[in-house]
């Protein structure tokens, strides 16, 4: 500890130490008395009438070495003669007395120094010097007491002024006591000008609406408050303490107003945010328990208020499956923090709500945790828009695989990128399609037409239902229908074609056979049109040129002539006998027909010529082939025609002739198909037109395969012809219906009652 | 023609016929042949002639212009002179006609398919209505 005295304080200790140390001199009648005082490394001296006699450099620094020797008792020191204090007693044989200055807790103070001319001290003298000591001492240590006293008082005016807060001191009468220098700053004032001044005057610094006259106090009887005051500008928290005292003066009410606005500001800034924020905010408790939430949070749980999702114990709603919450509590505990956590929460009415959540864990010094922090974003729309899509996508791959057309996609070169599984199940295959380019499947001869849809296209233009043919996986050709549509990237741009075949060969097939039938029906409507009407003037011609005829007066050249016009309307007569044997639908016979046998019996009739003219018919048959239902006669009729129309093809082919009957069941029907190796047909759709032959004029009206056709027909089933792809020659195809069951046991009931 | 050669002379044949040209060709040959002959050019005369008047036999035409044909010049003669029922020979031009089939087939009625001999009519004719 060391007696720091205080610059202001000093003036006051040096007067009192130098009267002192006179005194002392004074008393001990010593030559020259002073008293020293140990401050710290420094030593203060102070001796009796030191304007007169200002001690030399030497000598001070002689007296301050003896001083801070230590001692504890009255010390004697006899001067030797070079000692720079000699000069001070200008006696030989001079001695310094050295009195420690000893505080109560044995402190040393300093000394008392007296220089005397003799070197003894007598008991009274000793005694008088212990008490200048204690005297000494005793103020020195008071000094230091009142200094220190004084030093702590200033410092703690200095703190309080240091405290930014506002600090006010006022009475009973509610007078101000003090304030600090905050507070006066604020004002404008120093602090000292409100001393003493009524509180009311601190109104300005905000408005509290109390009725005191201190606009800080709210219940005088109240020993300590804190309340929050709000001015337009400032937040002030205002905390009173109250010393009661026994009189008025020392009642002190003090109030510090504590500068809010900042921090108010903040927090207010913070809730903002918090609550303005899109995205939903919370801490809840491990257990499931929300501490707090944010508007959005709210909003996104569908609840009324934030009071109601923190009152309601959510967690259990909040879960559709429970074990899902513990997934979440197991993987926040092992990771701490869960980045884009997906979670499929339940909203108050029930309804499904995804989240995207980053999660952070609180934990306590155990690794405990203890709250859970969390930014929760509802993806409901975009999970229920990517299921939407998922939904769609499946639909349309659905489509796409379960269509009965080719699908393919083709890029603006013309490459395909793209097949749907239709392509690969009609026998394509991977590798041959995707890369390449589609219009080399296509058949040579249709390629230009295909490129030109596909420039077409690539032009933003649709095509339509174009027919070409195209090579199909197993090489053979098919019909097909194809669509092109462009498809357009974001830009509006075509990037793509989308390409839809349909393999429409079958449908091609049927619709010209329809178109066949239906022209050869209208074929019939005329021709029995027409032959009924050629029929009543070839009945007056027919029967005058028979009247002529039996007419003796006729002369014989002119009956030559009348031969010749009775035979060409003979003639005549069979044409149109013909005509009307295809138009006519003749009722059919029906009785069974075993085919097989009726082919056998047709052979027979030309196997003679077939045998002279070296042409080999050889027999195929399904020996176990159902009856028809027909009339085994005109069924004779058509075999025997396509047979005679083989020999015809074979002998004009001029190599060795060869015809094979095949018959089998197809289907509902029996199938004659009789093949030749001759010429060939050159139009195998015009074949069985009445009047079309490939054969010379006098060979025949041709009108042989109309009439087959007409008779098939009548049977209810089909006859075709086409040529051979395996080599020359072509092959007509019978089909006629097997007999039903019913029929076959009518026809055979009918024979047995015959 | 006298008093007496129309005592002697049997009735006459019904003709109905509405094509003149054929009509004409029957006509010659049957009167050549011996035959009296009246004709119809179509079935409502046909019909009227037959009601006034009194014939060995019918020959009529089945597809003929008008309100009345072949099918309905039978069916009246069965109606309403069922002596004539086996005196009718229908002609035809066109026998792939169904509705006539279904008559011939169910009446038996013997029919001539145009064209025809002269000599095919005559047969028919004798072997239906008899000699003249």
């Amino acid at each position: 500890m060391e007696l720091a005295v205080d610059a202001a304080q000093s003036r006051h200790l040096p007067g009192f130490l130098e009267r002192f140390a006179a005194r002392a001199t004074r008393m001990l009648d010593a030559k020259w008395g002073g008293v020293m005082v140990l401050r710290g490394r420094e030593t203060d001296l102070y001796q009796a009438n030191s304007s007169e006699n200002p001690l030399e450099p030497s000598q001070h620094g002689a007296l301050v070495r003896l001083a801070r020797e230590h001692r504890r008792e009255i010390e004697v020191r006899l001067l030797s003669t070079d000692s720079a204090l000699t000069s001070l007693t200008e006696h030989s044989g001079a001695a310094v007395v050295l009195v420690p200055i000893t505080a109560s807790d044995e402190e040393n103070l300093g000394s008392v120094c007296l220089l005397r001319d003799r070197g003894t001290l007598e008991k009274n003298e000793r005694n008088l010097l212990h008490a200048l000591a204690s005297h000494a001492a005793l103020s020195l240590e008071n000094f230091r007491r009142f200094s220190q006293l004084e030093r702590s008082k200033r410092q703690w005016v200095e703190d309080i002024d240091a405290i930014s807060d506002y600090i006010v001191v006022h009475d009973r009468s509610f007078r101000i006591v003090r304030t600090n220098r905050s507070l006066a700053s604020h004002l404008g004032v120093p602090p000292v000008a409100l001393v003493g001044e009524a509180m009311s005057s601190l109104r300005q610094i905000g408005e509290t609406g109390s009725e005191l006259p201190c606009p800080f106090c709210r219940d005088t009887q109240q020993a300590r408050e804190e309340y929050v005051v709000a001015s337009p500008e400032r937040i002030f928290l205002v905390s009173t303490s109250r010393t009661p005292g026994v009189s008025d003066d020392d009642t002190r009410t003090i109030h510090v107003l504590k500068d809010m606005t900042d921090r108010r500001e903040a927090e207010r800034r913070y809730r903002e945010l918090f609550d303005s924020i899109q995205e939903g905010l919370f801490f809840a408790t491990p257990d499931g328990r929300f501490l707090d939430v944010n508007d959005a949070m709210v909003r996104m749980l569908g609840y009324g208020s934030r009071d109601e999702l923190l009152r309601a114990d959510v967690g259990p709603h909040l879960y559709p499956v429970p074990a899902a919450r513990e997934r979440f509590l197991r993987a926040l505990s092992e990771r701490g923090v869960l980045r884009n956590y997906e979670e499929t929460l339940r909203r108050k009415d029930g309804t499904l709500l995804h989240t995207l959540q980053n999660i952070t864990a609180v934990r306590d010094a155990n690794g405990k945790i203890v709250q859970i922090r969390g930014l929760m974003l509802d993806v409901t729309e975009q999970r229920t828009f990517q299921s939407q899509l998922q939904r769609e996508r499946d639909f349309n791959q659905k489509i796409l695989n379960t269509t009965q057309s080719m699908i393919l996609v083709l890029d603006t070169a013309g490459l395909i990128s793209y097949a749907n599984r239709r392509c690969f199940e009609s026998g394509y295959r991977e590798d041959e399609l995707i890369g390449h380019r589609l219009v080399d499947w296509v058949e040579a001869s249709h390629r230009t037409d295909f490129e030109a849809a596909l420039e077409t296209t690539a032009h933003g233009h649709q095509v339509e239902n174009l027919e070409l043919r195209v090579r199909r996986s197993d090489t053979s050709m098919g019909h097909f229908s194809i669509s092109l549509s462009p498809m357009r990237d974001e830009q509006n741009l075509v990037n793509s074609v989308v390409v839809v075949m349909t393999d429409i060969t079958d449908a091609v097939l049927l619709q010209a056979k329809l178109a066949h039938s239906e022209k050869m029906a209208s074929i019939g409507r005329l021709v029995s049109g027409v032959a009924h009407e050629v029929n009543n003037p070839l009945a007056a011609i027919l029967g005058f040129t028979d009247l002529l005829l039996e007419n003796p007066a006729i002369p014989e050249n002119a009956r030559e002539d009348l031969q010749i016009i009775l035979h060409e309307t003979q003639r005549t007569k069979d044409i149109v006998q013909d005509l009307l044997s295809f138009a006519r639908q003749r009722p059919v016979q029906r009785e069974l027909v075993h085919v097989n046998n009726v082919l056998r019996q047709t052979i027979k009739l030309r196997s003679y010529d077939f045998a002279s003219h070296g042409v080999e018919v050889s027999e195929d048959f399904d020996e176990n082939l159902a009856p028809a239902l027909g009339d085994a006669q005109q069924l004779q009729q058509v075999f025997l025609n396509i047979l005679n129309n083989a020999y015809d093809a074979v002998q004009d082919a001029g190599q060795r002739g060869h015809i094979v009957i095949h018959t089998g069941r197809s289907e509902q029907n029996i199938e004659v198909a009789i093949t030749d190796n001759g010429t060939g047909v050159p139009d195998t759709e015009r074949i069985f037109d009445p009047f079309y032959t490939t054969k010379q004029a006098a060979k025949g009206t041709g009108l042989g395969l109309s009439i087959c056709y007409g008779i098939v027909r009548a049977h209810g089933g089909e006859i075709l012809c086409r040529n051979n792809e395996d080599g020359p020659g072509s092959t007509f195809i019978v089909r006629v219906p097997i007999a039903t069951e019913a029929a076959t046991t009518a026809a055979i009931a009918k024979e047995a009652g015959r | 023609m006298t008093l007496q050669s129309e005592f002697r002379a049997p009735s006459p044949i019904l003709l109905i016929e509405d094509e003149p040209s054929v009509t004409a060709f029957l006509r010659a040959a049957l009167e050549r042949r011996g035959y009296a002959v009246v004709d119809a050019s179509s079935g409502a005369e046909g019909l009227e002639k037959l009601d006034g008047g009194k014939y060995s036999g019918v020959i009529s035409d089945i597809r003929m212009p008008g309100s009345v044909n072949g099918a309905e010049v039978h069916a009246w003669i069965q109606e309403n002179r069922p002596e004539l029922c086996t005196r009718i020979i229908l002609i035809t031009g066109d026998t792939a006609n169904s509705d006539t089939q279904a008559l011939l087939a169910q009446s038996g009625t013997p029919c001539i398919e145009k064209p025809f001999r002269v000599q095919q009519l005559l047969t028919i004719v004798e072997r239906t209505f008899g000699k003249p």
